[in-house]
């Protein structure tokens, strides 16, 4: 650690203590790149103010947490980034267990908006003087006062089904109707309600009502599964960037227990990840055409996307969801023979995705359809805290890679493309822009890569009560993982931001004052997120006999059937 | 009575007919060609039809109740079927005599304000922005389909359609019919309902708009409307502006036509499948510059060129 950021650090606490007015409990540093600062709870907005307006940190999540076994309170943290100076600042305030309350920091902070609301829903945790209390991660007929992040609560706790319950929606402004878009739409792969309030054509207003999806993955990690188990489970939470949660969540482990990952194993880490931005950005390219009912594009770029999975399953033995990561690195080699191949596929690739540029590049009509279309400000993308490629095209140099290096991107930096217009054509820009620097970084990466083992070998059991922060830059911006180590081999407390969650809480103020046809592109321009599954398995009833059908079988029995001329 | 039945009912049967069992065709050979486009295998060219017996075999679903509701299909593709008898398809217009081209337009706008009715009713809010988009590009497109006949009205003096044609077969080619065919096929597109106009459809934003609520044998008559309407409105286009050359021969000429169509519908398919969808304010700016430059051929018309 060199001068520059232990003057930072100290800069942190000065501020710390005189924002806090004598309330500040503790600092500490338990790795380089985090401080940990104990304040009381009456300090908190007037702190994380100091913070963010003095000092330009970035608000990253919330994170509420039981510790009542441990010290007889509840904790709520706030994590923040201050990106320049690589550094992760954790505020933790202990609640006492007679008096369930914390000063909202989102008046301050807006992007604190959903973190909040998710504390409150999750470990009962108030946070006073929020502007819109409402239920936000628990299903509707969930009932009322059951914590499900609570430590005595059980994970396989089934409520009593409650009929007719529906969300606590906003009623439109006066003179605006109600477009209703979901829960389920055609554009969205994802159940998600919006409501649009409409004067004619233009938008005035809209609100929301999501996690229709919640699967209780944080529950099941500290209760159910184990260390070593929990990167499979984290893999399957997006079907388009598993790798990613599985890669944040080991490094929150290995951070916290203090593992070193052997070199070959972060640059095979590092490829993998490439190559999930690289198909899933050809993907949302894909979407983003059929969004705006350019199928032409849709077809081409999943078509140029298909050998990067096959590359993929070369490599991992699976299209998506490969499972190769576990604490201290990778339980799978990337084999030697792969290498030519994917080097051939990367050029493949980029020679299409370089033509595909260069025709939407001067499409006019795609100019019309996205450029001055969802426009978010800088100074709104600041404000909730926006990631990933909607912050870049917003004028915000947010990268991961490059705000807290990991993997082996501190020896591959990648070269970040930025925006300033912040509307869906400089979304589109960017992508692009990014899609081609991960090709390169590919190629250096396989240049670079070391021999040696892939794995570290872990003698000691996992110690208790220390905390790991995670970041990872998914394509569609950083996913965070933070884990708070216990007994039992499985974490206290696991706590998952994807980047959507950020970039969702930017739409109302991206659709604003657009029309109704704007609003799925937009929406789109920020994120899609959908898995799909490619392979089929048929039992015989009567023989009890597996049959397994190869991807060429299937082509080819869907083909046969059009040849047949058939409709069925 | 005999030569009623020959000279009218019967051309008029065949006219109906050739819409009716053509239309399902050219939209498999259209869809195919897009198929192609998308580097897909794509669905069999008699897919189109397939669609239809399976949507006719279905359960009639209704949002709302009310005979006009329940009727309003059948008239939409009524309504197209009866345009079908007063445009010429190889041979002159079987029901000439009982309306020229001003009838010609009131028909062709007939089923676009008989979807845009159904969206209305069917109580729905998707099918109500639909059918305000899809009046807002009537009223924008509706012009430019006038002034494209009206070029031919003024060169040939007469309002009757196989005037126009007969006066185009004995004159050949000129700048102003070029124009005013062009301004036409222009539309065209929008009225077929193809991208970049398919604007009150809108499948990604308003889910099929006026038709959402529309399934089962509903569904299938509108469809078959719309294939119907793209393939009637062509033989207009096809056969007014450009009619050369003119056998005489009933049979010859219909086969020519249908060529020429079907080159119409090709590039209707292209322009379809490389192009994303404008907004409505968008298509309604692009169509009224359309309808001030078709004011140019109604100038050349009047210089004789």
């Amino acid at each position: 650690m060199d001068n520059q950021d232990q003057l930072t650090v100290a800069r942190i606490k000065e501020l710390a203590a005189a924002r806090s007015d004598g309330a500040l409990i503790s600092a500490t540093q338990p790795h380089a790149d985090t401080l940990h600062l104990a304040i009381d709870k009456r300090a908190m907005r007037n702190v994380v103010d100091g913070l963010v307006n003095e000092l330009q940190a970035r608000f990253m999540i919330s994170v509420g947490t039981d510790r009542r076994p441990v010290t007889g309170n509840f904790a709520i943290l706030h994590l923040f980034s201050l990106d320049r100076e690589h550094l992760y600042v954790l505020l933790e305030s202990p609640i006492s267990a007679d008096d369930l309350r914390i000063e909202s920091i989102t008046p301050v902070v807006p992007g604190a908006d959903w973190a909040e609301r998710e504390f409150q829903d999750a470990v009962g945790v108030h946070p006073e003087g929020h502007p819109d209390p409402r239920r936000l991660l628990l299903a509707d007929d969930w009932p009322e006062g059951a914590y499900p992040l609570r430590r005595d609560f059980p994970y396989n706790f089934q409520p009593p089904p409650a009929p007719n319950v529906r969300p606590q929606l906003r009623e439109p402004p006066a003179g605006a109707s109600v477009v209703p878009m979901g829960p389920f739409f055609p554009v969205l792969e994802e159940p998600s309600y919006w409501r649009l309030f409409v004067e004619g054509e233009t938008i005035v207003g809209c609100d929301t009502r999501i996690f229709y999806n919640h699967r209780g993955i944080e529950k099941l990690g500290d209760s159910v599964l184990t260390y070593n188990e929990i990167p499979y489970l984290a893999e399957r939470i997006c079907g388009i960037c598993g790798f990613i949660h599985s890669t944040c969540y080991c490094q929150a482990v290995e951070k916290a227990a203090g593992i070193e990952v052997p070199r070959r194993g972060r640059y095979i880490r590092t490829i993998m990840l490439e190559l999930e931005r690289i198909h899933s950005h050809l993907l949302w390219l894909g979407i983003a055409g059929h969004i705006i009912g350019f199928d032409t594009v849709l077809m081409q770029t999943w078509r140029i996307r298909e050998p990067v999975m096959w590359i993929c399953e070369e490599i991992s033995g699976n299209r998506k969801t490969y499972g190769m990561n576990t604490i201290g690195g990778l339980r799978r080699d990337l084999p030697n023979h792969a290498k030519p191949k994917l080097i051939e596929t990367l050029a493949a690739v980029e020679k299409e995705a370089i033509a595909v540029r260069n025709a939407i590049v001067g499409d006019t009509t795609l100019h019309a359809r996205t450029k001055g279309v969802g426009v978010l400000t800088n100074e709104w993308a600041k404000k909730i805290c926006v990631v990933g490629p909607p912050a870049r095209a917003s004028g915000l140099a947010v990268d991961a890679r490059i705000d807290h290096p990991y993997a082996a991107y501190d020896e591959v930096p990648p070269r970040i493309a930025t925006q300033d217009a912040g509307d869906t054509w400089a979304r589109v820009v960017v992508r692009v822009a990014e899609l081609l620097e991960s090709i390169r970084l590919v190629r250096e990466a396989l240049a670079a890569i070391p021999e040696g083992p892939i794995c570290a070998e872990i003698k000691e059991e996992i110690p208790p009560d220390r905390v790991g922060v995670s970041v990872v830059e998914a394509p569609r911006g950083e996913a965070i993982h933070f884990v708070m180590t216990g007994g039992d081999n499985r974490p206290y407390r696991w706590r998952v931001r994807a980047p959507t969650y950020a970039n969702l809480q930017a739409l109302p103020a991206t659709v604003m004052k657009g029309t109704i046809a704007d609003v799925p592109i937009t929406l789109g321009s920020l994120d899609p997120c959908f898995s799909c599954t490619e392979r089929l398995e048929t039992v015989d009833r009567r023989t009890n006999k597996v049959r397994i059908y190869s991807h060429a079988e299937l082509l080819e029995i869907s083909r046969g059937k059009i040849r047949r001329g058939g409709t069925r | 009575m005999t030569a009623w039945l020959v000279t009218v009912f019967l051309p008029c049967l065949l006219n109906v007919a050739l819409a009716l069992f053509l239309s399902p065709l050219y939209e498999g050979i259209m869809r195919k060609l897009r198929a192609a486009i998308h580097s897909r295998i794509g669905p069999p060219i008699t897919q189109p039809y397939w669609d239809l017996l399976k949507l006719l075999g279905k359960e009639d679903l209704r949002s709302t109740g009310g005979a006009i509701y329940a009727s309003l299909p059948a008239f939409t593709l009524a309504s197209l079927l009866l345009l079908a008898t007063l445009v010429p398809m190889g041979t002159a217009a079987p029901l000439a005599f009982a309306g020229d081209m001003i009838v010609v337009l009131y028909v062709a706008a007939m089923s676009a304000v008989l979807i845009v009715l159904t969206g209305f009713a069917s109580a729905s809010p998707y099918a109500s922005i639909g059918s305000s988009r899809e009046m807002m590009l009537l009223l924008s497109v509706e012009p430019i389909l006038a002034i494209a006949l009206s070029v031919g009205a003024f060169k040939a003096r007469t309002l009757a359609l196989d005037g126009i044609l007969n006066w185009q077969v004995q004159n050949g080619p000129s700048i102003s019919m070029a124009i005013g065919g062009l301004a036409f096929f222009l539309a065209l597109q929008a009225q077929a309902g193809k991208l970049p106009f398919d604007i009150a459809e809108a499948d990604q934003e308003i889910m099929g708009g006026p038709l959402v609520e529309q399934s089962g044998p509903r569904l299938a008559l509108f469809r078959w409307a719309m294939w119907t309407k793209q393939l009637v409105l062509c033989f207009l286009l096809v056969e007014v502006f450009f009619p050369w050359p003119r056998l005489g021969i009933p049979l010859l000429d219909l086969m020519m036509a249908m060529g020429k169509v079907l080159v119409v519908l090709v590039l209707v398919a292209v322009i379809d499948v490389v192009n994303p969808r404008l907004r409505i304010d968008q298509a309604m700016g692009y169509f009224i510059r359309v309808a001030f430059s078709s004011l140019a051929a109604l100038a050349f018309a009047v210089i004789g060129k």
